[in-house]
């Protein structure tokens, strides 16, 4: 996966119309706002354009020149926000953060070379500024729910990682081990130092560990208790 | 599932959440995912000298694979609970 800002230019149609998404892998279009403008890094803001928000990506097309056109996969967003204060940007604006390939150098330094090339891998904030301040925190919302539909991609970092995936089976392990402790507690960690009183402490711990549980299963449990 | 069931403990509590870019925001905790992705409210920068432009947001969502630290509020810490947790997931692991 390619991370960062990159040029988009395929539109339906006779190349005006909506962007070609990646409907065979399940992309959809998600949300279309007409008359935004957008301001990579320190740049002056370019306009008119239309965003399209997709499940996969953020789309943004000129209006005016057909061929220009820039996008950034959810995958590569870090952040966004709403900004409305006039001392952050002058328009109110969906202000974010790309994570790019050279995350280490940052990108104020390439503004000041020369204004005319862009480099966009080096590009790490990007503000969209719709013309309707008022669609803020709809857009806002719009942003969350996709981001959402892209989590990290866990495919090779599995045995890495296993320990943050594998919660829920720790959870039936644990509960399974507490009993194994009150039956038989010489197997537990203190006793092979001979420290009763560490061993005495890890069970009384393992008793009251229920709030670190799945919300669902809390819940399961009030039933039962008021029942 | 441990760290996603913690984090909704402090839903409505001041957190700071450091980003691996060294940004860091603090703001009322909102909501946190499955995938520890963050929202905060009434945000902001830890940094203000640095990061200007972020001087304030009112709302912010950050990607859950960008964050480094969640600085906790000291009453929303219960180490002994903590201590156990962890230890279990070593077990595990």
């Amino acid at each position: 996966m390619v991370l960062g800002l990159r040029e988009f230019t395929e539109r339906v149609g006779d190349g005006a119309g909506e962007p070609v998404l990646d409907s065979d892998n399940g992309e959809e279009l998600m949300h279309v706002q007409h008359s935004v403008a957008i301001v990579l890094g320190n740049r002056l803001p370019v306009s008119p354009g239309t965003l399209y928000i997709s499940t996969k990506q953020v789309v943004w097309l000129s209006d005016v020149d057909k061929t220009k056109g820039y996008a950034v996969d959810f995958l590569s967003l870090s952040l966004h926000a709403v900004s409305r204060d006039p001392e952050a940007y002058p328009s109110p604006c969906i202000y974010t953060q790309i994570e790019t390939e050279a995350d280490e150098d940052e990108s104020e330094g390439s503004d000041s070379e020369s204004s005319d090339t862009l480099d966009l891998s080096k590009i790490t904030e990007m503000r969209l500024i719709p013309s309707d301040p008022s669609q803020l925190d709809t857009l806002f919302d719009i942003f969350c729910e996709c981001a959402e539909l892209n989590p990290e991609p866990i495919d090779g970092e599995e045995e890495e990682h296993n320990w943050i995936f594998s919660a829920d089976q720790m959870v039936d392990e644990v509960a399974e081990e507490g009993d194994h402790f009150s039956q038989d507690p010489t197997n537990s960690i203190g006793h092979s130092n001979g420290d009763h009183d560490l061993a005495r402490t890890v069970l009384e711990l393992q008793i009251n560990d229920q709030r670190f549980e799945d919300a669902d299963e809390m819940d399961d449990d009030h039933e039962r208790g008021h029942h | 599932m441990l760290f996603f069931s913690y984090f909704k403990d402090l839903v409505g509590r001041e957190v700071t959440v450091e980003l691996k870019n060294d940004l860091a925001i603090r703001g009322t905790l909102h909501s946190v995912d499955q995938y520890l992705n963050i929202k905060l409210e009434n945000t902001r920068v830890v940094d203000q000298d640095k990061y200007p432009h972020m001087l304030s947001v009112r709302n912010c969502f950050i990607r859950g694979s960008v964050v480094r630290y969640v600085q906790l509020p000291p009453e929303g810490v219960d180490i002994e609970l903590l201590h156990d947790a962890t230890r279990r997931e070593a077990r595990g692991g």
